[in-house]
């Protein structure tokens, strides 16, 4: 293990067809944007229609989409045609460019997040788009923008519901962002870098060998505290279970999407799954060694995907078995609980690397 | 035998002869007219609170089941039927007559908390108004109908017609005053969280309720008008299932029946009273199973993996409850007398598919109790929240698992015995936590309970000899009671006490049939529990209160 700073998706591109000038940075970006937003896309349009049926009908005894298609999945493009195909109702009185902005800003955030996340290669592919010395805190930055997207459609929907869930959005994230942020710098502290690239590298190496086993030191194991602090947060970042507050369809409709419909409705959910499926590449990189695996490098592609689908799968696991906190619960366990453990845990790690490293 | 209630002497619970209670009346007393169930007092309509006061304070009759109101060629009359939560089978009626053409009578509101919506009602559908009623309003009906449909001289024929602007509509008002910095929300009528067509006036301080009041009667099908139209012998029974449709048929039905037969004196043979116990003990698993699994979507949010495990069980109940009876939801199952047919052919079969479910039971409660009961998050949730003590759900009329969650140990099944379930060995669960969590794990108890019987009734239809299978006592095929006998039967539905008041008038339809709805009660007591907490919990609530608005509409 161990490789050499690896060539970035771009630079391959300009290397590969020898066109380097501003022209074809310009263009090996989009052309390497295009392929990593097809990717998520692809990863929601499997996610929405079909995998999250068929994971949910799996906790619950049921069998789910299975009528079209192998396995039920020609669903995908047929709810693509279904959902499209609806009536976009727009009700009175609503703000209007602002209405109209949110459902465009919530999946907007989600995807630029991906721009610094490295997902591995596939053959002699390095698909990582850009690796800015900054490149966590960019990525928090770009997922907390979601929340700017709940607000605009909660307070723009001239409804009250709406109203409701883009004010729990908002305290929501506010007692979740920061203790999600400072456990995410604990893992600053280890790797020392808050580049990406340097996150995952420095989890490259070996912890422990258990009986010819060799744990990798990635940070979930180096600090499964953190992990868990860490996995709860993002739980309440991306609003799942226990904390799909925002939405919370037994109790305000659906919170600050009560009002969409159609391609607008399609706009909410892909952003929520992309949005899922950031808090997983978040996870992965921070603290599941990032697109490292068993098997050649280039292959590692595979393994992130992996992982990123195996943190969707625990999210519809709490989904069907963990009942949902109440807002003023949830406030109390992010300011009083998840804040002074995540700066314990900030603490605690900065005087072990102080000390022992 | 379990059935022995504990020894809790007071006052109240010495019986009085109805001549000792009309001497604790004294001059209140006008006139006697006893119904088959209880005596009755005739009173003036300006003393009904004196009397009830003095019923209630020092005869103990504490809980005011129904009040049912009617017109007579002469005369309106209300009727108010008390009993005693310690025993139920004291009972006692305080009939008030109104004028025929200034119907008012006082309310007995100010006693009797529970009788705020019960003279609502009297006061829609028959016209008699309550004097001193805080909030004398329709209830079931639009604000702005015309007319009293239950009332003598009501002309059906006449339109309905409101303008726009008298037609107020409920959910555009203007709910702010300069002052005020609270939000009006309307919950429902269509909303994830009513179970059916519910419709709350909810207003909050931010996420805290200030306020909730419960608006019903979008789903009122005149159910007791269809009944007084129909005959005793055959044409009500189908009526029953109709009210609380989640499964809970036969016990509906065996309100009706045991009404109907106390009425007119019919004796069901005993091995038709064991099918209907374990029928009824059935429905009563599969409406508690729906409770449970709408419950945990209350609180998980959809999704949620015990939904689905309790549908599941619900419909191996439901399956048992189509081989019994024929149908999966309107089951028309009981007749006067009886039961439609014996147990189905071959009887080993139905048997060892009853017993196979309730092997399998215990499995899924436990599953239920790992999941839900046992989870922390779910107990934050639900503990302390929606809190009813005990005595203001007595005051409220509550009953069923919503009065026994807050530790009234009351249940007519035992208190009131009826079909066969005084022979058989089982339990009143009753939880002391008075919240949303006792709620949930009485009717889970319940459950058990259920099972419990219907082992029983199986032992014993298994041996039950061949030549003494009788399903059908000898009824008449026409039923005329006699001219001016009444009654109020109650049985323990899958909500509480579901009870029928019946007047005969020597034909062979009801002149008055009217339907004391368990979950009618229950309900209001919705505002006790929700205000002051946050929307979940009132969310929480209303689950646990598990009302289903057939019912509550009729």
């Amino acid at each position: 293990m161990g490789t050499a700073p690896a060539q970035l998706f771009p630079e391959f591109l300009v290397d590969a067809f020898g066109i380097d000038s501003v022209l074809g940075d310009v263009v090996a970006s989009l052309i390497g944007a295009a392929l990593v937003a097809n990717i998520i896309l692809a990863f929601s349009g499997v996610a929405g229609p079909w995998a999250k049926r068929k994971i949910t009908a799996a906790f619950t005894d049921r069998i789910a989409v299975d009528r079209i298609g192998p396995y039920g999945l020609l669903i995908i493009p047929a709810a693509a045609v279904q959902l499209l195909a609806k009536e976009l109702i727009i009700p009175e009185g609503v703000d209007r460019p602002t209405w109209d902005l949110a459902p465009i800003v919530l999946p907007a955030s989600a995807m630029l997040g991906f721009s610094v996340i490295p997902m591995g290669r596939i053959g002699p592919l390095n698909i990582h788009l850009a690796d800015p010395e900054a490149g966590l805190a960019l990525v928090f930055a770009f997922a907390s923008i979601a929340s700017v997207s709940l607000v605009m459609a909660g307070y723009a929907s001239n409804n009250k519901y709406s109203l409701l869930g883009g004010l729990r959005a908002v305290a929501q994230n506010l007692a979740y962002e920061i203790p999600l942020i400072v456990t995410a710098m604990s893992v600053v502290i280890f790797a020392g870098t808050l580049q990406i690239s340097g996150v995952v590298g420095a989890q490259t190496g070996t912890l422990v060998t258990i009986a010819g086993v060799s744990i990798p030191s990635w940070y979930a194991f180096v600090n499964p505290f953190a992990f868990v602090l860490f996995l709860t947060a993002n739980m309440a970042e991306i609003g799942r279970n226990p904390f799909d507050i925002p939405e919370a369809p037994t109790e305000i409709v659906a919170g600050y999407q009560t009002e969409y419909s159609s391609a607008y409705f399609v706009l909410f959910y892909l952003g929520e799954f992309v949005h899922i499926f950031l808090g997983g590449a978040i996870l992965t990189v921070t603290f599941l060694g990032g697109a490292s695996g068993p098997g050649p490098e280039s292959i590692s592609f595979i393994w992130f995907v992996v992982k990123v689908w195996g943190f969707f799968l625990f999210t519809q696991w709490a989904r069907a078995a963990i009942p949902r906190v109440r807002i003023d619960q949830l406030i109390e366990i992010g300011w009083k609980g998840m804040l002074v453990l995540s700066f314990a845990n900030l603490v605690l790690t900065a005087v072990i690397v102080g000390v022992i490293a | 035998m379990s059935l022995e209630r504990p020894d809790t002497v007071d006052d109240g619970a010495v019986e009085r002869t109805p001549d000792e209670l009309e001497a604790l009346l004294g001059d209140l007393v006008v006139d006697r007219d006893d119904h088959l169930n209880a005596p009755g007092f005739v009173i003036r309509p300006d003393t009904v609170q004196e009397t009830l006061s003095i019923l209630k304070e020092q005869a103990g009759y504490d809980h005011l089941s129904v009040v049912s109101a009617q017109e007579y060629e002469n005369r309106y009359e209300s009727i108010y039927h008390l009993k005693k939560f310690d025993d139920p089978t004291q009972e006692v009626s305080v009939v008030v007559p109104a004028d025929k053409d200034n119907p008012v009578s006082e309310s007995a509101e100010p006693v009797f908390r529970t009788a705020d919506w019960h003279e609502r009602e009297a006061y829609d559908l028959i016209g008699v108004e309550y004097d001193g009623h805080p909030d004398l309003r329709r209830i079931l009906l639009p604000e702005t109908w015309q007319g009293h449909p239950l009332s003598m001289d009501y002309d059906k024929d006449r339109p309905q017609i409101a303008t726009l602007p008298e037609h107020a509509n409920p959910l555009q008002e203007h709910h702010k005053d300069a002052e005020s910095d609270t939000m009006f929300l309307n919950i429902g009528p269509h909303h994830p969280a009513t179970h059916g067509v519910l419709h709350l006036k909810t207003t909050l301080d931010g996420e805290q309720v200030v306020d909730v009041e419960p608006d019903i009667g979008y789903l009122h099908r005149s159910e007791e008008q269809m009944a007084q139209n129909g005959t005793y012998r055959h044409q009500i029974m189908p009526y029953p299932d109709r009210w609380d449709y989640i499964s809970a048929g036969l016990l509906n039905e065996w309100a009706y029946a045991r009404a109907a037969e106390d009425l007119a004196d019919i004796e069901v043979p005993e091995y038709a009273q064991v099918i209907r116990t374990m029928g009824a003990e059935m429905c009563r698993i599969a409406a508690h199973m729906l409770a449970l699994a709408t419950f945990a979507l209350d609180i998980n949010g959809d999704f949620t993996a015990t939904f689905m495990y309790a549908i599941n069980d619900r419909e191996r109940v439901q399956n048992l409850l189509e081989d019994l009876t024929g149908q999966r939801l309107m089951f028309n199952y009981f007749r006067l007398g009886g039961v439609v047919w014996d147990l189905p052919e071959p009887r080993e079969e139905f048997f060892s598919n009853t017993r196979d479910f309730l092997d399998q039971l215990p499995e899924s409660i436990e599953e239920y109790h790992n999941l839900i009961t046992s989870n922390e998050i779910f107990q934050m949730r639900t503990i302390d929240t929606g809190v009813l003590p005990p005595e203001v759900a007595k005051n409220y009329g509550a009953t069923g698992p919503v009065a026994r969650g807050s530790g009234v140990d009351y249940d007519l099944r035992r208190d009131d015995p009826y079909g066969y379930y005084d022979e058989l060995d089982w339990d009143v669960v009753t939880e002391d936590g008075c919240d949303n969590f006792s709620r949930l794990l009485v009717r889970m108890r319940e459950v058990e309970e259920s099972a419990k019987i219907i082992e029983q009734c199986v032992d014993l239809l298994e041996d039950w000899p061949e030549d003494e299978r009788n399903i059908q006592a000898n009824v008449p095929r026409t039923l005329r009671p006699d001219d001016d006998t009444e009654i109020y039967r109650a049985v323990e539905g899958a909500k509480g006490e579901l009870g029928i008041y019946i007047r005969a008038d020597g034909t062979d339809k009801p002149a008055r049939f009217k339907i004391r709805s368990p979950c009618f009660s229950n309900l209001q007591t919705l505002p006790e529990m929700a205000n002051g907490e946050y929307i979940p919990d009132v969310v929480a609530a209303l689950g646990s209160l598990d009302i289903v608005l057939g019912e509550v509409d009729r």
